[in-house]
């Protein structure tokens, strides 16, 4: 393994600072917050060790937990099936548009706004349209008064509204990645199935989606990832409410340890988060590495 | 061979660098301590040089309290070349957010801001706030504050805040469309209900509320509490002598849902937030708004100025006193106990607290100042509204503070939810009084 012509010294050396930076943003973190987890505490004053007792409340006597965690979740599975649809946008621009990158350009725009004015932008769409709300607005001018409704504010449909918004934005974000991962496939590939028989949406099955698999994993995990840490949106546009309807994992995390000054126990919620995060990346890594070998 | 070393001595050199600056760091605040043995707030010119940082929750150029604060930091750092005031400033729960961070690892900057009663509660138990009486004795600052008012923030004896203000809950309306809709003041919450149909009628959007930011809510529920079962209820359950499954209390619930189920307030109430609320009200789109005083200043600056007055919350099924407010001490300077420059800093609080009614009259920023204020309001340009809100403070005969003011965080937190979801949800009054009793047993 000496094909590197530096020495191990030298390697350790460069590696080191991240190495220190890592350990000390991250790591640390986790395992403070592991012990604040097994704490009582207000994040200010005394705190006494209570074992597992923050997680025996939050699994079994908590209202608020469970149904935040399912929200989550679903809100992961339809990330997670955003995906095929950017790789499918991603196959077609690719095909059919002869100078593709200003439409992709144009998908990408929403990730680069900060979520506080996607949020805000489609607050104002979303409100009733006696406040001006556009997306009502136009609904009563189509001739649909009847599919009006308080998007936001109605607990049975708020959260989708919710996921609306985020995967609005993100989709350009995958169709990139995605579009990136089809151009790398080299061309010679297709010409050769073509001779072969194979052509359109054939040649995809057989060609761009097997070979596109590492990029289609990338875009998996960070949808997943991503979705679990959903916080920044929720906060702008509902904060969890009405009545904790849109609560997610980390709003409820945030309301407890800061709102209701239980540090200790928004603590036991980050150690939840930080497992269920480990444990979906294990999970995904498993499938991917058996598509793998049944594709290469 | 050369150019392996060469490489490693690039890195350690790097590495080197980026140390130092770690410890450079480190260092200054080793030079902020030595500085700091210097006493008083002299003004000789051998005092060594000493930074106060000062947390302050007005970031707002449009507001009074932003210049006058900046004003007398300039004329103290005149008066005393040695001292330099850094202000701090942020929004309100930007603020509350970063003092709860820097409490954890005991680091509270040298002044900052505590709401008062039981939000400031945890703060002083872990003593990380300075007791301030010593400094109240100088310069006859104790005198300058309202009778009682001093009371929200001390514990065993000791001051540990001084309060920015104090502020009454009231409702505004907009005269302009009380007169279109025919609609007179209401004394009465029939009346009340009586005066929302009428604007309905007419078209106008009742009332403005920013229940996103849930507070809001629970601040003008509380208003019909206090009608209700009279002064003091959370303190009574907090004795024991009641709990939230009391008739009084279920009344309240009552009156609040007959008022969010007529229609009161805006559509969509719970995704407008504190400012995007109190804005409908501003531009002239709703009739009414219920907040406290201190949202007087900007109403005064903004669209509808000159249209508005104000009137006591009126009584509800024939009970309570008009006269009783929801009292809203303000938020309160407070001195961290382990500040390095303690004696500096208490004297610049003196002198800023002393000078603050002073320069607040002259900013017309001064309407529900916990000071008293010397001066003609009238002659000295304030407005009619403001004239108003002076005369309800006359009236004001006690009341009670907002729920998160006497309750702990936790319990407080059930409640403002449990009223958040009165406004997308008709529930059973009964229901709602238990939730609260849970809520209060589970945070014991």
């Amino acid at each position: 393994m000496n094909v590197l012509k530096v020495s191990k010294t030298t390697i350790a050396l460069f590696v080191l600072p991240c190495l220190l930076l890592y350990i000390c943003l991250v790591f640390v973190p986790i395992v403070v917050s592991a012990y604040s987890g097994l704490l009582d505490w207000n994040g200010i004053g005394e705190s006494t060790f209570i074992g597992l007792e923050n997680f025996k409340t939050l699994f079994f006597n908590d209202s608020v937990f469970w149904p935040s965690v399912r929200r989550t979740l679903l809100f992961a599975v339809f990330s997670m099936a955003e995906i095929p649809i950017a790789l499918f946008v991603a196959i077609l621009l690719n095909r059919f548009v002869k100078r593709p990158n200003f439409l992709v350009s144009s998908y990408f725009l929403p990730v680069i706004l900060s979520v506080v004015i996607v949020g805000q932008l489609w607050k104002t769409i979303y409100n009733p349209a006696s406040m001006g709300g556009m997306l009502n607005g136009l609904l009563i001018a189509v001739g649909l008064p009847e599919w009006t409704r308080s998007w936001l504010t109605d607990p049975s449909i708020a959260m989708y509204s919710l996921y609306f918004v985020a995967l609005w934005q993100y989709l350009g974000y995958h169709t990139l990645i995605q579009f990136t991962g089809i151009q790398a496939i080299p061309a010679d590939l297709y010409e050769a199935a073509r001779i072969d028989g194979a052509e359109g949406l054939k040649a995809d099955w057989h060609i761009t989606f097997p070979m596109n698999i590492p990029i289609f994993k990338i875009s998996i995990v960070l949808a997943f990832i991503g979705s679990l840490q959903a916080f920044d949106m929720v906060m702008v546009m509902t904060a969890g409410g009405p009545a904790h309807a849109t609560d997610v994992i980390s709003t409820h995390m945030y309301n407890m340890s800061f709102l209701s000054m239980k540090y200790g126990y928004g603590s036991a919620i980050a150690i939840f988060l930080v497992c269920i995060c480990l444990i979906a990346t294990v999970i995904i890594n498993f499938i991917f590495n058996r598509l793998d070998r049944k594709y290469t | 061979m050369k150019r392996k070393r060469l490489a490693k001595l690039v890195t350690a050199a790097l590495l080197a660098v980026m140390l130092a600056a770690c410890g450079a760091n480190g260092g200054n605040k080793g030079t902020n301590t030595d500085a700091g043995k210097a006493t008083g707030g002299s003004t000789g010119p051998k005092a060594e040089k000493i930074t106060i940082t000062f947390q302050n929750i007005f970031p707002d150029p449009t507001e009074p309290k932003h210049g006058i604060i900046k004003k007398i930091v300039e004329q103290y750092e005149k008066e005393h070349p040695n001292v330099k005031i850094e202000l701090d400033s942020l929004n309100t729960d930007q603020q509350k957010l970063k003092l709860k961070t820097q409490a954890a690892s005991r680091e509270v900057p040298d002044i900052t801001m505590v709401n008062p009663a039981a939000q400031m509660q945890h703060f002083v138990e872990a003593g990380l706030l300075a007791p301030l009486n010593d400094m109240l004795g100088e310069n006859g600052l104790k005198e300058t504050f309202q009778e009682g008012i001093l009371d929200f923030y001390s514990f065993d004896g000791n001051v540990y805040a001084l309060p920015d203000g104090n502020n009454i809950g009231l409702v505004y309306y907009n005269k302009e469309m009380f007169e279109q809709a025919g609609a007179q003041v209401p004394t009465t919450f029939e009346e009340m209900l009586d005066v929302v149909k009428k604007l309905k009628e007419k078209g106008f959007t009742p009332m403005a509320i920013g229940e996103k930011d849930t507070w809001t809510g629970s601040f003008l529920f509380m208003n019909m509490l206090l009608r209700t079962s009279g002064p003091g209820f959370l303190q009574k359950v907090l004795d024991g002598e009641k709990t939230f499954e009391d008739p009084t209390f279920v009344e309240a619930v009552d009156a609040f849902q007959a008022l969010v189920q007529a229609g009161a307030f805006q559509e969509g109430a719970t995704s407008f937030d504190y400012n995007a609320g109190e804005n409908l009200f501003k531009t002239g789109q709703t009739a009414m708004y219920y907040m406290g005083s201190w949202a007087t200043g900007g109403i005064e600056t903004s669209s509808v100025n000159g249209k508005v007055g104000v009137f006591k919350f009126p009584t509800v099924n024939g009970k309570g006193d008009p006269n009783e407010f929801m009292l809203a001490p303000g938020s309160g300077f407070a001195i961290s106990a382990n500040s390095k420059h303690l004696e500096e800093t208490k004297d610049f609080l003196n002198y800023f607290m002393v000078n603050f009614p002073k320069e607040a009259f002259l900013a017309k920023g001064a309407v529900g100042l916990g000071q008293h204020v010397e001066g003609d309001f009238k002659a000295a340009g304030y407005s009619d509204m403001a004239m108003e809100v002076l005369a309800l403070f006359k009236d004001v005969k006690g009341g009670d503070l907002a729920f998160d003011n006497t309750m702990n965080p936790g319990t407080a937190q059930g409640h403002l939810t449990s009223i958040q979801n009165l406004f997308v949800n008709k529930i059973d009054s009964a229901e709602v009084a238990k939730e609260h009793q849970a809520a209060y047993v589970s945070n014991k």
